[in-house]
Formats: structure tokens, C-alpha cells, sequence
């Protein structure tokens, strides 16, 4: 999902970066700084999950974790994955530094969508918790794969085909990642209740 | 209950195929033997770069070869003829996954010395290298320090 150093052309990488910041400027603004641990404990999830990957064909796909992040944190999922990739970058050589914009508004932004559109679902019944913690799960990497889709459509010129490939490698995550946020936020509506954003609380 | 939990547990493992590997990242490693360029490429250690598109540049951006990896990420190939610049080797792993390695011209006409082949394998070795546990701890480390720092802040400015 991490998109390499030059492989995406200038203005491309200057639109992302500018997403990105403004981004990421709202994310701060919207934390709630009394639960910051949260942001820093859902944040190195984020920076520790890629490194379980799965070879799909000749490319190779690796647990994302970006639906739980954006389903939990909301607009705070936007620095909370910026600062992870960064070090993920600097650390691990896991996609471009000058595509580090890019890469944050292909992961970061669907997670901030999930959070809206799903977790009204969250605390209603436990299967209710599961299948929206699940449907986070498959949405944020479905629309992440789709902005990968488009970030790379302005170097392949075929977006349809190269999304659909983009889509087909990634529906094994799709699933794993459904599966893991369903059970996560599951588990910790039991165990540790206070990290799920209730409404008008959002961290 | 505890069976139904112990099937989805099972399904979730199942799902995860055997070939994952501890490291993600595209490496392209290229070294000249007998007038031939050999490569290989991957995504870290044990994940080969299957089927992959390997372009060659000259120093002008001017593509001089074209070939696809095998089975094993190797691709081999003649060093072009009349060559007089140093060449770029670049990966295509798809889906934005891309890597580049440069052969100087130097490499290309001389042939490798056995400490030229001992320092090229330590460095292909240092990138395949998965993650060390160190850098890890380092970076979650530095994700809570900047989350202290960030609050640290805003207490000080409110």
C-alpha cells in the first residue's frame, strides 16, 4: 500500500502533501488532549502492523490496521498515521519520504470517513459492535485501495484496470482487517470501554 | 460458545496465508559477473519479486534493456553493447511499488574484486535485513514521546 520514492510525478506529490497538512492541522485541533494515549497507542499499532505482510502475485500486501485507527481516533487518525508512516518510512524504507503526503491521504482519509460513517454502530449489541468494527475494517482498505488507484492513475493512465488489481491484492486484507477490527473493537468495548469515542466526545 | 470462538479463531489463521514474512519493503540488488548483469529483487528477505518489470536507463534517462524477473526475482542479462555511461536499474513491483539500483561505469567494465563481492553481499544483506526488535521499541518510543510533547504543548499555550 506504500507508495515508493519516484514513482508518482510532482504535482501529485505537492497535492498530497498539501491534503496532507491540512489534514493533519484539523486532526490536531480535534484532539482531545486528555487522551492522547489513546492517539499514541492506536498510532504505534499503525507503525507496528505493516510489518505482518502477505505475498499476493507479484506485489505484496501487509496488514494496514488503518479502519480501527480512523474508527476510534476519527479526524485525530490523520497525524496519529502521519507520525507512524514517517518513522515507518525512516525506519523500515516502507514507501517514499516525498510521497509521505500521498501515502497519508490514501490511509488516512478513509479512516476518518469509517469513523463517521460507522461507529454509531459501536455499544448498540454486540453484533451490531462486530459488524461495524468488521465493515470499518473492509471500507477503509477498500477506499484506500481505490485512492491508491487514482494517486497512480496520473503515471499508469489506466485506472480502472489498475485499481481493479489494486482491489483483487488487497481483498485477502480486506477480510483479515475486517475480521481483526471487528474482534478489537469488540474486545475492548468489554475490557477498556473508555478508548470508544461516545458522541460529541470525540478524541 | 467456546468452540464457536475457537473456529473463528481458526478461520482468522487460516486466512493469513504460510507465506508472510517479517519485512516489507522493495529491494533491487544488481552486480556484473562475465559480461552479464545479474539481478535480484524483493520485498525483503524471503518474499521474491515475482514477474516484475526491470527497465534499464542510461545516464540520459534513454531505456537500453527491458526484462521481467523469474520465479525467484533473478533476471539476467548481457551488458549492452556500446555503453559508455553508468547504468540505472529500476524495479517495477507494481501497485506504486518501485526500486531503483545504480551500476557505475566502472562496475561494468571491471571485473569485481573478492572485497568488492564481500562488501556488495554485506550491503545486499543489510537491506533484506527484517526490522530489528531495537528499531521497533524505538519508533512506538517516539510515537509516545511525541504525544507528550503534543499535550505538553497545548497545556503551555491553554
Amino acid at each position: 500500500m506504500h507508495i515508493s520514492e519516484g514513482v508518482l510525478s510532482g504535482p501529485v506529490l505537492i497535492s498530497g502533501a498539501a491534503m496532507a497538512i491540512a489534514g493533519t492541522a484539523i486532526g490536531l485541533k480535534k484532539i482531545n488532549y486528555d487522551r492522547i494515549v489513546h492517539v499514541a497507542i492506536l498510532s504505534s499499532a499503525f507503525f507496528v502492523a505493516s510489518l505482518i505482510h502477505v505475498n499476493i502475485g507479484p506485489s505484496s500486501v501487509h496488514l494496514i490496521l488503518n479502519g480501527i485507527v480512523g474508527l476510534l481516533l476519527g479526524f485525530a487518525a490523520i497525524p496519529a498515521i502521519l507520525t507512524a508512516l514517517l518513522l515507518q518510512s525512516v525506519f523500515f524504507q516502507f514507501g517514499g519520504l516525498t510521497a509521505l503526503g500521498v501515502n497519508v491521504v490514501v490511509m488516512a482519509f478513509p479512516a476518518v470517513l469509517v469513523h463517521y460513517i460507522f461507529l454509531p454502530l459501536l455499544g448498540k449489541s454486540p453484533r451490531l459492535t462486530f459488524i461495524g468494527g468488521f465493515l470499518a475494517g473492509v471500507v477503509s482498505i477498500l477506499l484506500s485501495s481505490l485512492l491508491l488507484g487514482l494517486a497512480l492513475w496520473f503515471t499508469d493512465k489506466n485506472f480502472f484496470e489498475t485499481s481493479l488489481t489494486i482491489i483483487t491484492a488487497h481483498i485477502p486484507v480486506m477480510i483479515i482487517e475486517g475480521i481483526v477490527t471487528g474482534f478489537c473493537v469488540t474486545f475492548l468495548l468489554k475490557v477498556y470501554p473508555e478508548i470508544i469515542p461516545v458522541k460529541k466526545n470525540e478524541n | 460458545m467456546k468452540i464457536k470462538k475457537i473456529f473463528i479463531l481458526a478461520l482468522i489463521f487460516a486466512l493469513i496465508p504460510a507465506s508472510y514474512a517479517l519485512a516489507h519493503k522493495v529491494i533491487i540488488f544488481a552486480w556484473v559477473e562475465d559480461g552479464m548483469i545479474h539481478t535480484e529483487s524483493s520485498f525483503g528477505s524471503k518474499s521474491m519479486a515475482k514477474n516484475c518489470t526491470i527497465t534499464v536507463f542510461d545516464e540520459k534517462g534513454r531505456v537500453v534493456h527491458k526484462g521481467i524477473t523469474d520465479q525467484n526475482g533473478k533476471y539476467s542479462f548481457k551488458i549492452p553493447e556500446k555503453i559508455d555511461s553508468d547504468l540505472i536499474l529500476k524495479l517495477d513491483a507494481g501497485t506504486g511499488h518501485q526500486a531503483k539500483w545504480k551500476l557505475s561505469k566502472k562496475e561494468l567494465i571491471s571485473t569485481p574484486s573478492k572485497k568488492d563481492i564481500q562488501k556488495a553481499m554485506k550491503e545486499k544483506e543489510e537491506l533484506e535485513k527484517a526490522p530489528s526488535v531495537f528499531k521497533i521499541a524505538g519508533g512506538i518510543l517516539i510515537i509516545f514521546l511525541l504525544a507528550l510533547a503534543a499535550k505538553f504543548l497545548k497545556r503551555k499555550r491553554s
